[in-house]
């Protein structure tokens, strides 16, 4: 015992650093899977006002440009109202609608903190709990899509964005219809990479990438980016495809979340699938 | 007293300068502005290592909290202050070290603090890049990246510097 305590005594600086470290790397390394510490994020409430204060004087450096993209916004909207139609059929009358059922409804949000340098990086949001957002909910810009809430506080969250290492949204290719998994490297905020597209399939630069709507995530055919490049990879028949998003994630302010109203009726039926057991 | 509410200032101050503006900024070419570890370099030099290493990893969880890296920040200040006495030691003047002086560009002198603080600030920013990243194949990116970030974070820490120790000096 008297060994130990001596011991002890003469290693304690290095004791003490080991300790500290094993905090710290445990903490980062666990995050990346799941958030499992309450208090140390960018969601919890002291350091979100924080970050608040620093975007109500940051908000206003991009304010003309994004006051532009909504004007445009608007624009395309407003030429889908009602009064911006000829009447060409006099005949019809207005019934309500039971052929369609909304399916996804959007909460607006703003971007109060965001990083596009890390090897992994989180948005933070400011709606949360309060505003009906839940972990697993897609969020998109006007451009294409963001990424996927991460963690959630009562007036904050934190989105775990398309610029990080596991994010594997599934998407599609265009004009041909092709699924793969969206990956980033962790290197280019402007370009991701697609994975899991066999190389016998003709593809060409610059078609369009949009989601696929598979997880109930996201609706079908919303933008994420285009085609950019395409590379063999050796010893596998797959290609490399390199891909430019839509979005720029360094001028990132304005998004929406997504809620989809028919995800559990989409889960229970997936669930209801026998799973494949082992025979032998 | 007056010492402890000093570093209490420059400490607060760094985390502030850090947080919410350093690691904000993106002028691409993967440079990342790290100005941490100038608080560790400028702790008078009879510090005891375990107090380094406690408010090393304070000041890192409270820049990590703020902006998402969890963990990172304070795991690369901990390791600083590890190794800021062995440094100090492979470094001594041959009188030895002044107690009443402080480790700063003034005290110690030019040549003295560049290869001092440019060593201390290539190991913090080579610990940061290893574990953000954290793949093998990758070591010609992380050695690319901290060394093209460093010239940066030395140009920002010395202009801390500046600011806090001149103040102090005047009074």
């Amino acid at each position: 015992m008297r060994n130990l305590i001596a011991f002890f005594q003469r290693f304690r600086v290095f004791v003490v650093f080991v300790v500290l470290q094993i905090i710290a790397m445990s903490t980062y390394f666990s995050f990346l899977n799941f958030p499992r510490s309450q208090y140390l994020t960018s969601a919890s409430s002291l350091n979100a006002s924080f970050l608040k204060t620093k975007h109500s004087v940051t908000k206003h450096f991009n304010l003309a440009h994004n006051n532009y993209l909504l004007q445009l916004e608007n624009i395309a909207l407003r030429k889908k109202l009602p009064q911006s139609y000829h009447q060409l059929q006099h005949g019809y009358v207005k019934i309500d609608d039971t052929l369609y059922k909304q399916q996804y409804v959007y909460t607006p949000a703003l971007v109060i903190n965001s990083t596009c340098t890390k090897e992994n990086n989180y948005f933070t949001l400011d709606i949360g709990k309060d505003h009906g957002i839940r972990r697993g909910m897609g969020v998109f810009s006007e451009k294409g899509i963001v990424g996927i809430i991460h963690k959630t506080s009562d007036h904050y969250s934190v989105v775990k964005s398309v610029l990080t290492e596991n994010i594997n949204i599934d998407v599609m290719i265009e004009p041909i219809g092709l699924f793969g998994l969206l990956k980033w490297d962790g290197k280019d905020p402007r370009r991701g990479t697609i994975a899991g597209i066999s190389n016998d399939m003709k593809i060409k630069r610059w078609s369009k990438v949009v989601t696929r709507g598979g997880s109930g995530i996201f609706p079908r055919g919303l933008n994420v980016g285009k085609i950019e490049s395409l590379k063999s990879v050796e010893g596998k028949p797959i290609w490399d495809v390199v891909m430019r998003f839509s979005e720029d994630y360094r001028k990132i302010q304005r998004v929406y979340v997504i809620k989809n109203l028919l995800q559990e009726e989409q889960f229970k039926l997936e669930e209801s699938i026998p799973q494949d057991k082992e025979n032998d | 007293m007056i010492d402890i509410a000093k570093q209490a200032i420059r400490f607060i101050v760094l985390v502030i300068i850090q947080a919410l503006v350093l690691n904000q900024l993106e002028i691409g070419f993967s440079i990342q502005f790290m100005v941490t570890p100038i608080f560790l370099m400028l702790l008078p030099f009879e510090t005891s290592t375990i107090l380094m290493m406690v408010l090393g990893f304070v000041m890192g969880i409270m820049i990590d909290s703020i902006s998402n890296t969890y963990g990172l920040h304070a795991s690369s200040l901990v390791f600083l202050a590890f190794i800021r006495p062995f440094l100090f030691k492979r470094f001594e003047p041959r009188e030895g070290y002044d107690v009443l002086k402080t480790p700063s560009i003034y005290d110690m002198g030019t040549g003295w603090f560049i290869s001092v603080f440019g060593l201390f600030l290539f190991l913090h920013h080579l610990w940061f890049f290893t574990f953000e990243i954290f793949k093998f194949d990758e070591t010609i990116f992380i050695l690319r990246k901290s060394l093209v970030s460093l010239p940066f974070s030395f140009l920002i820490a010395l202009l801390l510097q500046a600011l806090f120790v001149s103040t102090s000096k005047n009074k």
